[in-house]
């Protein structure tokens, strides 16, 4: 078995910065008075669409209502989860189940190869590193879970590999010594979460695709009499006529879907995320639980990032959700039996993002049947899945009547 | 789990007096402080192994200090040292002692007296070694009896660009060189100042003493001048100074070089306002007290129900005043829990608030004449490091600049604010860049949001085993 390579330098300090920036007075540009297509929201999905449809040649306006990419898409760790992960289980695992979960992998799958080609498709360093992943086990009930899921992802095409005893300790020395065993997924990775959407909207930018922050969509209004034009944008610094309109609004797609009378099947939570002091760089795989809630990473500045659904207060906007002591100090807990050589690092700060959510995880992608021209982008595992499905969007709405290019279980009248 | 009727969170001249204060009168206290000494900054004691032999060498502030903290060591409060508090949430304090988990302290009052930090400044070569602020200068004799150089430089404003250059002087230091941003006092200034000395004469005597040190001991102050750059190759070599406007900004063609080996720094200070953000305790902006700083009622309360606030970390007054609000908190907080009645506060109090009160006057006046400049501000140049935990140059932050107002999106693209210091030397910075960019006052720029720990603790003391997802979450979904 080949050895995790390990980076020896002292310090892989180096920063990455924009490839450029949107400056202030371009983003309080007047409004466009129309736009084929209007997308609401300038997260990750939001920021990807734009690139996208304008790539394809759409007219496009985003409206965002603070800065870029500041809520969920800013606030995630920038991990690439292929490998099944405990959100995905159920209590008792049916055929059934099996047969999802290889789906759902393989949309793993499509994603890595967007991840794949992200620098070179957007001419940029986005700190994209594809450093393997570990999921462990702790009991043997978790070992078992990580062979069963072994198989799953082997049909779908994903490359993991399950290690235990001695071979696990030599493969990854840090880890506790007594973990039941390990899973090894090569694939996995991590980017930068601060630069991929505000890169994405960069380019987007440059193709000509007009995106105004500091822009809020405070009523979506349904209009005839006017041809080539179904909706009428009203935001506070005033109104936008369209054709097409994408909500990707994240944790905020249902509250302004239900002024249209859709109900979303959607719910939201706070999530909290620790960041530590850097040391010297070892960790080259990002490491999470299959039965516990962790996620740990090394980031290229050297901190450690850990995270895994460990909740915060949810707080309405603008104010941001704030943390529980008991968050860090659970989520702590596991990260220090799973890397105990952390307990001496210390942790300088936390921080939290919402965390928006489907009932079955599933995305919510498309157009409404029941208000046609009316989109909507919305990803729970958003980070990496978040520029696949905006893609698969965008070649659905630049190619009008495609069918079939995204799958009927993310149907948004579902 | 124990509750405390009053938690103290800082040991300096606030929080011991607010303690032995709030102790004397039948309440249950506890006090923590990061340090393994009380008496903050100002009362900093003497390191282990070291013992003061001559009162006229360590200055008076010693003793005003040793009594003060003796009140207290001789009172029944609960000291905490070398603790530091992770968060404070739902009425509890939780605090990290050293080597040791998390624990929470209850409390029915909190008083956080969390003192200040000095004001970092950005300049070429301030990130050299041999520059220190006059705060760790001080420090550093206070408690280890060592001196920065042998060739000390000394660039500041304010009342203790004279008291900390005497003091180290005192201590044996060499100060080839004073240099003080503000002008010299005028005499309008000088009448303010004295209209307000009124009950502070022994302040006066300090100044006047501190001044006669300095003559005495030729050491050359010269007024109107700011710090250039502090050069050299692996450490500071020399120090360039020049002459400023009235808005502190470099006039170009009077620089002057001197060598030195150590350039201590003091511009004044910024209040540690870390905790009262944290809980959401409502602010309000005053340059001339360092900036941020929480909104305080008389007695000391601050917006959020059963926090008071005290000393310097609550805006920039001096220890005197620090003494006085500290008491007078306390006081208020032993009526609040019926321990005295209102009538035997108004009584108890009364001398404390003519202090505070004349205190503040004096105090206000200084501040005012030694208000900081906006050119404090323009000093760096593009390959100076704002960021000093990240490395993070001005060239890169400037572009930043173009596309928002707010320092969070600067910190996201740049990490300028991530590192270990937790954004205490850049992050004033950055706001009065983003000012000067957009044309906002400095006071209306949005500062990123409070986060705990307010200091780096350490994961293993952070982590508890006994909150599992299991018993945590009731409803993951």
């Amino acid at each position: 078995m080949q050895q995790l390579p390990l980076r020896n330098t002292l310090s892989m300090l180096n920063n990455t910065f924009l490839p450029g920036y949107l400056s202030q007075s371009e983003n309080f540009e007047e409004l466009p008075t129309q736009s084929d297509v209007v997308i609401i929201g300038g997260g990750l999905l939001g920021t990807a669409l734009s690139y996208y449809l304008a790539k394809s040649g759409v007219e496009v306006t985003l409206l965002e209502r603070n800065d870029l990419n500041r809520e969920a898409s800013g606030t995630n760790a920038g991990s690439f989860h292929f490998q099944i992960a405990l959100h995905q289980l159920t209590d008792n695992m049916t055929d059934a189940d099996d047969k999802r979960l290889a789906e759902e992998t393989k949309l793993m799958l499509d994603a890595a190869m967007l991840w794949d080609d992200i620098e070179k498709e957007l001419d940029a360093d986005l700190g994209v590193h594809f450093t393997g992943g570990f999921m462990v086990a702790e009991t043997q009930e978790e070992l078992q879970v990580l062979r069963d899921k072994q198989r799953i992802e082997e049909i779908a095409g994903l490359e993991t590999q399950v290690m235990t005893g001695n071979e696990m300790r030599e493969f990854a020395p840090y880890l506790a010594p007594d973990l039941s065993g390990i899973a090894f997924c090569p694939r996995e990775g991590h980017a930068n979460p601060l630069l991929v959407g505000p890169t994405y909207a960069y380019r987007a930018h440059q193709l000509g695709a007009k995106i105004r922050t500091n822009c809020e969509v405070i009523r979506i209004e349904q209009i005839t009499g006017i041809p080539g034009f179904r909706f009428k944008i009203h935001t506070n610094r005033g109104t936008i006529l369209c054709n097409r309109v994408v909500n990707a609004s994240g944790a905020w797609t249902a509250e302004i879907s239900s002024q249209l009378g859709l109900n979303l099947p959607m719910g939201l939570s706070g999530l909290h995320v620790n960041v530590t002091e850097p040391r010297e760089y070892f960790l080259e795989a990002m490491v999470q639980h299959i039965g516990r809630r962790l996620t740990l990473k090394q980031t290229t500045n050297n901190t450690f990032i850990i995270g895994g659904g460990w909740p915060s207060r949810e707080e309405k906007f603008p104010l941001r959700y704030s943390n529980f002591w008991e968050s860090a100090a659970g989520n702590a807990a596991v990260a220090v039996r799973v890397l105990p050589m952390l307990k001496d690092v210390q942790l300088v700060r936390v921080w939290s993002g919402v965390w928006a959510y489907t009932n079955d995880f599933k995305p919510i992608l498309g157009e409404s049947e029941k208000i046609p021209g009316y989109h909507i982008a919305m990803v729970p595992t958003g980070f990496t899945l978040g520029p696949m499905v905006s893609r698969m969007l965008a070649e659905y709405m630049s190619q009008p009547g495609a069918k079939g290019l995204i799958p009927n279980e993310f149907h948004v009248d579902r | 789990m124990k509750t405390f009727d009053l938690v103290v969170i800082g040991g300096g001249p606030a929080g011991i007096a607010a303690a032995a204060t709030a102790s004397k009168h039948g309440l249950q206290v506890a006090i923590i402080d990061e340090r393994p000494t009380l008496g903050g900054q100002i009362y900093k004691r003497v390191g282990p192994g070291f013992k003061v032999k001559s009162a006229k060498e360590v200055g008076k502030d010693y003793f005003l200090g040793e009594e003060l903290i003796n009140e207290l060591e001789n009172s029944s409060v609960e000291l905490f040292l070398e603790t530091l508090v992770g968060t404070i949430e739902n009425s509890a304090v939780v605090i990290v002692r050293n080597g040791e988990s998390a624990e929470r302290l209850n409390y029915k009052k909190l008083l956080i007296s969390p003192g200040a930090y000095d004001r970092p400044v950005a300049f070429p070569g301030w990130t050299l070694p041999g520059v220190i602020t006059a705060g760790a200068a001080q420090s550093l004799v206070k408690t280890q009896r060592v001196n920065p150089g042998s060739r000390i430089f000394f660039a500041g404003s304010g009342p203790l660009a004279l008291a900390f250059p005497a003091q180290l002087s005192g201590y044996g230091a060499n100060i080839v060189g004073i240099i003080e941003a503000a002008p010299r006092p005028g005499i309008f200034k000088a009448l303010r100042i004295l209209l307000a000395v009124i009950g502070n004469l022994d302040l006066m005597r300090d100044a006047a003493k501190y001044q006669f040190h300095l003559i005495s001991n030729r050491i050359p102050m010269t007024y109107r001048r700011i710090i250039v750059s502090a050069n050299g190759k692996d450490r500071v070599e020399s120090v360039t100074h020049a002459k400023v406007d009235k808005n502190w900004r470099v006039i170009p063609g009077t620089e002057k070089t001197v060598e030195v080996d150590a350039l201590c720094v003091g511009y004044g200070f910024f209040p540690s306002v870390e905790l009262f953000r944290l809980l959401d305790c409502e602010l309000e902006y005053e340059e001339s007290r360092g900036g941020a700083v929480v909104k305080l009622d008389n007695w000391g309360a601050t917006s959020v129900a059963n926090v008071f606030g005290a000393g310097d970390g609550t805006g920039i007054s001096g220890s005197y005043v620090a003494i006085a609000r500290g008491r007078l908190a306390a006081l208020k907080i032993a009526a609040e829990l019926g321990k005295i009645s209102d009538k035997a506060l108004s009584t108890l109090a009364a001398g404390y608030q003519r202090t505070f009160s004349q205190r503040t006057k004096f105090q206000r006046a200084i501040n005012n004449a030694y208000e900081i400049k906006s050119g404090i501000y323009e000093l760096a140049d593009n390959g100076t490091v704002i960021c000093r935990c990240e490395s993070v140059k001005l060239e890169s932050i400037l572009p930043v600049l173009e596309s928002t107002i707010d320092p969070s999106v600067v910190k996201a693209y740049t990490r300028c604010g991530m590192g270990l210091c937790q954004g205490r030397n850049c992050q004033r910075q950055i706001s009065a860049l983003i000012a000067q960019k957009h044309g906002i006052p400095i006071s209306q720029i949005t500062q990123a949001t409070p986060r705990f720990p307010t200091k780096p603790i350490k994961l293993g003391q952070i982590a508890d085993a006994t909150v599992t997802s299991e018993k945590y979450f009731i409803d993951a979904e």
